[in-house]
């Protein structure tokens, strides 16, 4: 291994906040889960259509999230606000908290890109650097000023992105000329590189062929053991192959129902879920 | 609606489960009454049925198969199409103990153990079955949980009439008596302890029928444990 491992506490631009001790029970009531991130009564807008309305949610840590809905439903705006990518639109508000150990990353004193180190983001469409394989993952490291021993920690996230195999001759290769899925997952390696708590990803999938799909599916489950991991996907059977936990959210931006992944596919509490997972709407 | 013609698949199905349920249970009728009057005609027709018994079974497996595979069913579907893969075995089971019942009728002619009330016990299985089916054509919890509760009077009612036939095997003192070889006596004795173990188990697929249904309609798997 070799990468600094998570430190639990988020940088602020005037101090680091300690780690809480922020615990529920699991739905079986045996062990308690850890939570990584928790919304309060979050609403946001964009200029005045209401994007998300008074969510609430707890994600637990070390396990997969998956958040689905039709679209316009707000599961991406609740996934871009969760390491505040919102803060780049300008007619985005967001209003209620979202903790992240403990620390609502709204306030005033957190400083979004300190926050993007510790939660980082993968998006649909895979989006390398026109730079080599190898200064694609070490990007985010040369940001922060860590350069001691880059190539081993390149080498170590290309490792865990399940990549290295296949590019280990060509590090000083474009990122540009590999295939789609490789490009993706090159992504997530300079997602990982830095070694945040938690990994968001947006429909990481949805542009890619059936095989490097079930690669990427593979790679999130082995992601989990060392992130938590949030994904927004258009595709059930993706949420019900690889999560823990979903999150439906339906149209109006409301989170209709948040549970156990197999509860949520075998038997949902709402009517309005049952309808949207059969395919009856939406 | 969206998803039609995957509504309409689901449909066929249950509707499918439910035509080989009524043949089922006419087949197991027609036992009973071959039983009841020795028809070896009758019993005869229902042997040489099951095979398309079997027939429709296969198909209703495959389209079962091919929900899976093809329109990937979630959540109340796909509940319907495991409470339905597995209702058609039981089915096909009950199929397989009614070619046995008649199988029973044209061996032999019942005359010892005329009193042991075979036709009544046959009604209340071909009940159970028919009303496990209803459940399941209704979404019928209610009617799932009553079926199950109707299975231990069965159970009651076959093993008192295996001990009745037991006893009697006991205290019987053969030829002199009864006018019965050893080896006829021995016939009669294990085709009615048959045909008794043989309804016992119509009525225990009938309560594995209610048990897929209640979880088909509820989630809830207390029957089928």
């Amino acid at each position: 291994m070799g990468l600094d491992a998570p430190t639990g506490s988020l940088q602020t631009t005037d101090e680091t906040v300690a780690e809480p001790e922020s615990t529920t029970e699991t739905r079986a009531g045996t062990e308690p889960e850890s939570i990584a991130l928790e919304a309060r009564d979050l609403d946001v807008y964009y200029g005045d259509d209401q994007a998300l309305q008074s969510i609430d949610m707890e994600i637990p840590e070390g396990e997969v999230t998956a958040l689905i809905g039709p679209s316009g439903c707000g599961k991406s705006t609740f996934l871009r606000c969760i390491n505040r990518m919102n803060d780049l639109i300008d007619i985005a508000r967001v209003d209620g908290d979202l903790h992240f150990n403990g620390k609502n990353v709204y306030d005033d004193d957190v400083d979004p890109v300190a926050l993007r180190r510790k939660i980082g983001m993968v998006f649909q469409k895979p989006n390398p650097f026109p730079k080599s394989i190898r200064d694609n993952v070490a990007f985010g490291l040369r940001v922060q000023g860590r350069d001691e021993n880059v190539d081993a920690k390149v080498e170590q996230a290309l490792e865990r992105a399940a990549l290295l195999e296949e590019v280990e001759d060509q590090l000083d290769s474009s990122g540009l000329d590999l295939s789609g899925g490789q490009q993706q997952r090159l992504c997530i390696a300079r997602a990982i590189a830095p070694d945040p708590e938690v990994l968001l990803m947006d429909e990481p999938a949805s542009a890619l062929d059936p095989i490097a799909t079930a690669k990427i599916e593979e790679l999130i489950e082995e992601l989990s053991e060392e992130y938590t991991v949030v994904v927004v996907t258009h595709n059930m059977q993706q949420a019900a192959r690889i999560s823990d936990k979903t999150a439906v959210f339906l149209t109006g931006g409301e989170l209709v129902e948040f549970d156990d992944t197999e509860k949520i596919f075998e038997n949902p509490e709402h009517d309005r879920v049952e309808d949207y997972i059969t395919g009856k709407f939406g | 609606m969206p998803r039609d013609e995957y509504q309409r698949q689901l449909r066929r199905l249950r509707e499918g489960v439910l035509e080989m349920s009524d043949r089922v249970c006419e087949r197991l009728e027609q036992a009973l009454a071959a039983l009841e009057t020795q028809d070896e005609n009758l019993a005869t027709a229902v042997i040489t049925g099951d095979h398309a018994i079997n027939e429709r079974y296969l198909e209703l497996e495959q389209a079962c198969i091919e929900l899976v595979a093809l329109q990937q069913p979630v959540a109340s579907d796909l509940r319907v199409v495991a409470a339905s893969f597995k209702i058609i075995t039981d089915l096909e089971r009950i199929a397989d103990l009614a070619v046995n019942l008649a199988e029973y009728a044209r061996r032999a002619e019942r005359r010892r153990y005329a009193d042991v009330d075979i036709g009544y016990i046959g009604e209340r299985v071909v009940e159970m079955v028919e009303a496990a089916m209803a459940a399941y054509a209704d979404d019928d919890a209610v009617g799932a949980r009553d079926v199950a509760a109707e299975d231990d009077e069965i159970d009651r009612r076959c093993e008192s009439a295996s001990e009745f036939v037991v006893r009697d095997l006991l205290e019987t003192e053969l030829e002199a008596e009864i006018g019965l070889t050893p080896d006829a006596l021995s016939d009669e004795v294990s085709r009615m302890l048959l045909t008794i173990r043989d309804l016992e188990r119509v009525g225990d697929h009938a309560v594995n029928i209610a048990a897929r249904t209640l979880y088909m309609v509820e989630n809830d798997d207390e029957l089928i444990y």
